[in-house]
């Protein structure tokens, strides 16, 4: 293969995954949070790219793929919640939505 | 030649990638991180094809940055000032223990890596042409992954669905 | 034959469970009349059996009827059988014979009390508890059968549950017996280890082979229960205040066959006791210290129900003294006519306490009763001359027999029993008649009314009928065994157990001579006691004693009931509040407590539960690596 090895895109992925998590767990807006589980999503993708082609079997692009599709799902459901918090008036942040208290 | 080249557009695209998903965590405007997650998947797909999955570089620039950063920008577009996002304070605490928790995942990833450089990332395997095509995909989406595609259309019309119903509006649903 | 025992053991259980199953859907006579029907059944059933044994030659009288296999544990297999022999068929005759008379008798004391039908169900599961004990072949279904006959003598002493005084007596018979019953137990533990079997036959001859502080031990338990079912002392306190219960269950129950049990088991188990001879002994020589206690104590009792249950318990050491030196017959023999007159005497009082209203105390009766109630007086005569012996009253040939056992015993044992057995019989004279004239002649200063609400003189005929026909018996009863004429009756109980001792004719007319004096000797020092107003038992300080029962009540309260009660305080105040309590309460408070803290987890801040999960991730990621 050219160009650097898997070993280098793995790095980046789990980078990528780590800014992500961190987005996650510091943001207070839920839209810049869902945005931040977009990164973390997408690093888990090139990790399994990456080991696909490692591997030479096409599992883990299979794989990708279907991660592609429920995080398009995910994202359509939470702008749906999005929404209808800001529909109901309801702050936008994550620190007030403290039902689950108890 | 190749090699170079090869390694400079990774550079770039991997330089691309980090600095995108950096700005998308931490700037304070909702619209520019928008933005910047679509640089971001640019950038991935450019390591996608990198990596001899050109399908999926094609679908990550359809689906991701074609549709789902529209739906992004149509909600934040949507909930205008409402979403502001300065970074507030919460508990101190909690901010170092996440700083710590990240940083404590890297390094283990990392170090798992370095263990494994040597003997299991040495060589990539040798890959046919038609590695990572649609072609190749679809046939294993028909005939391996069949229960995996399936259900995965399922989990996008409960999606749908969902979807529509928690964008009714509340007027509609309290008469129900 | 079979059929007949099979029937005359469960007709009582079936009256029983009918009663208590109809409930108040039958009216309190029926209950009267299903009860006492339902034992006369079983009283035609003994008396199938007894015939069909009596056509069997000697020597075949025994049949063993097994219903199923009641317990199985590995080889040890009890079976639910029951025994149909000479012995079974006298006692099954008595039991069902007498106790149908005293059940019908009970229709009419009893009738217009409220709970008439929980007494008749009691009643006929007390017939057959009894009959289960008497006709089980073998150890375990006996012990059943002692403790349901104790479990009904609770019942029946406290029936009237409203009176504490009741309800005392009620737990202190079950108590009392429970002792017994826990001696019997172990003793049959201790067969089971050694022999392996509990049915009469395995047991009786593996008994030879043992060793002999084993049997002892086994013969030691068994007649701990006996002494305790028939009130023997040390074991006897319960018996007095059993007298709470009403009359026809002091009649039934504490006079003509519970407390007889004892004796029963004593006759059925004597291979055990033959082998243990010293136990055998012992429980002779109980008998006749009993038979002199009581004798003593029924001289200054003043309630009339006391004073007949002193002698039972006296009378009963009669019979122990007599199965404890193997005159096994006469034993039996004295078992029967003891219920006799027995019987008669208790419900003759029944009547006349009927009639006073419920007052028991004999310095309130006295002439007065004699001129209301001629025929009760005339059957209560029958029953105390019975009672001290005189011929041809039944326990004149009963009791003498069984005295003069003691002299053809010998020996320095059988001379000291024979003395005590005498003294007992001047003392039996002494208190019977010395009750016959302050029931029935005296002239107290403060006589008692007779009830207002009495209109039925004497009793129904079914009071009435049933003490004829004991005080019939309790005349001809004792003619089955005419000492050097015929002896048919030991004879047949011989059958189940061969006396070890047989009396001479000389020996028999002697004893009987002597004793018959000596109970004449009792009348006439009675009747000039009662001429002269005097009380036999004159001296202040023996007379406290003997009021006290010789203060074994409090001995026993002392030692037994006293650290008891202080114990469980004790554990009380010690252990389960501060323990127990204490710790249930810390368990809930702090399980409350960690839930309060392990609750401080859910902040509901969603960024911690996301910082929570990313640290888990860490610490997977570790493990899946090292695993790996």
């Amino acid at each position: 293969m050219l160009g650097p090895g898997v070993g280098w895109y793995v790095l980046v992925a789990a980078i990528m995954f780590g800014t992500g998590a961190l987005g996650v767990m510091l943001r207070r807006s839920p839209l810049i949070v869902l945005l931040s589980i977009e990164i973390m999503l997408n690093g888990a993708n090139l990790a399994l790219i990456a080991f696909a082609r490692q591997t030479g079997s096409l599992d883990g692009q299979v794989f990708a793929l279907a991660v592609m599709a429920v995080a398009a799902a995910e994202v359509a459901i939470g702008l749906g919640l999005i929404v209808a918090m800001g529909r109901r008036g309801l702050a936008l942040d994550v620190d007030r939505a403290t039902a689950l208290k108890g | 030649m190749g090699e170079v080249l090869v390694w400079a557009v990774w550079f770039v695209a991997a330089g691309g990638c980090l600095a995108s998903g950096v700005a998308v965590v931490s700037v304070t405007n909702p619209f520019h991180s928008a933005l910047a997650l679509i640089g971001n998947l640019a950038s991935l797909a450019v390591l996608y094809l990198l990596l001899s999955a050109e399908f999926l570089a094609a679908a990550q620039v359809l689906v991701y940055a074609g549709s789902v950063m529209v739906m992004f920008l149509f909600v934040v577009a949507y909930l205008g000032s409402r979403a502001d996002a300065p970074w507030a304070g919460g508990p101190p605490l909690l901010r170092t223990a996440a700083v710590v928790a990240a940083t404590a995942l890297l390094v283990e990833v990392v170090v798992v890596l370095g263990l494994a450089w040597g003997d299991n990332l040495r060589d990539a395997a040798e890959v046919a042409d038609g590695f990572g095509s649609p072609a190749s995909i679809g046939r294993l989406f028909l005939t391996d992954h069949l229960l995996a595609f399936e259900i995965t259309s399922i989990v996008l019309l409960v999606a749908a669905v969902g979807g529509v119903v928690l964008g009714s509006t509340p007027e509609k649903r309290e008469a129900d | 034959m079979v059929a007949g025992a099979w029937t005359c053991l469960l007709a009582p259980l079936a009256g029983a469970l009918a009663i208590t199953l109809a409930g108040n859907r039958i009216s309190r006579r029926t209950a009267g009349w299903v009860s006492t029907l339902t034992t006369f059944l079983a009283f035609g059933g003994a008396l199938v059996a007894f015939l069909s044994l009596w056509g069997r030659d000697p020597g075949d009288r025994e049949a063993v009827s097994t219903a199923y296999t009641w317990l199985a544990a590995g080889d040890f297999q009890v079976g639910l059988e029951i025994l149909v022999d000479p012995l079974a068929t006298v006692v099954m005759l008595i039991v069902s014979g007498v106790g149908g008379l005293i059940v019908w008798y009970s229709m009419g004391y009893m009738a217009g009390d409220d709970e008439e039908r929980r007494y008749f169900a009691y009643m006929s599961l007390f017939v057959f508890s009894m009959l289960l004990l008497v006709q089980a072949g073998n150890f375990l279904l006996l012990l059943a059968g002692w403790g349901l006959v104790g479990l009904a003598s609770y019942l029946l002493i406290g029936f009237w549950h409203s009176r504490p005084e009741a309800i005392a007596a009620a737990k202190k018979a079950f108590v009392m017996n429970a002792v017994g019953d826990a001696t019997f137990a172990l003793a049959l533990v201790l067969l089971v280890w050694e022999t392996g079997a509990l049915d009469y036959l395995g047991v009786f001859e593996n008994v030879d082979t043992l060793s002999g502080t084993y049997v002892n031990l086994v013969a030691l338990g068994l007649l701990g229960g006996a002494v305790a079912k028939s009130a023997q002392i040390p074991l006897h306190t319960w018996l007095p205040d059993a007298m709470e219960g009403p009359t026809p269950v002091s009649a039934l129950i504490h006079a003509a066959t519970m407390v007889t049990a004892g004796v029963y088991m004593l006759v059925r188990a004597h291979p055990v006791f033959e082998a243990a001879v010293d136990v055998q002994h012992l429980a002779a020589v109980l008998g006749v210290v009993t038979l002199l206690v009581a004798g003593l104590i029924a001289l200054v009792q003043w309630d009339i129900k006391r004073v007949i249950a002193y002698s039972t318990m006296s009378q009963i050491g009669y019979m122990f003294m007599a199965a404890g030196i193997g005159a096994y017959g006469f034993a039996i023999f004295h078992l029967v006519t003891h219920a006799f007159f027995k019987a008669l005497l208790f419900m003759a009082a029944g009547v006349v306490i009927h009639h006073l209203g419920g007052e028991q105390d004999i310095r309130r009766m006295g002439a007065g009763v004699r001129g209301a109630l001629p025929r009760t007086h005339l059957a209560f005569l029958v029953g105390t001359v019975a009672l001290v012996g005189l011929p041809p009253f039944a326990a004149f040939w009963s009791k003498d027999a069984a005295i003069a056992s003691t002299l053809a015993l010998g020996g320095s044992l059988g001379w000291t029993l024979y003395v005590g057995a005498l003294a007992g019989v001047l003392l039996t004279g002494l208190y019977s008649f010395r009750l016959y004239f302050a029931v029935f002649h005296a002239q107290p200063a403060t006589a008692a009314a007779p009830a207002k609400d009495h209109g039925h003189g004497e009793g129904p005929p079914s009071m009435l009928v049933p003490v004829g026909i004991l005080a019939v018996l309790s005349t001809i009863g004792g003619l089955v065994s005419i000492p050097g004429v015929w002896h048919p009756f030991t004879n047949w109980v011989g059958e189940s157990g061969e006396a070890l001792v047989e009396p001479t004719t000389t020996q028999e007319y002697a004893t009987s001579a002597i004793a018959v004096a000596l109970g004449l000797v009792g009348l006439l020092l009675a009747r000039r006691a009662f001429a002269g107003r005097r009380e036999l038992v004159a001296r202040p300080a023996l007379r406290n004693v003997l009021e006290h029962k010789l203060y074994v009540d409090e001995l026993y309260d002392a030692l037994f009931y006293r650290p008891a009660v202080a114990l469980s305080a004790t554990l009380r105040r010690e252990v389960e509040e501060p323990v127990v309590e204490r710790s249930l309460d810390e368990i809930g408070s702090g399980a409350i407590q960690v839930g309060g803290e392990v609750a401080r987890v859910q902040s509901g801040l969603l960024r911690t539960y996301a910082v929570t999960i990313a640290f888990a991730v860490c610490v997977l990621v570790v493990v899946f690596v090292a695993v790996r």
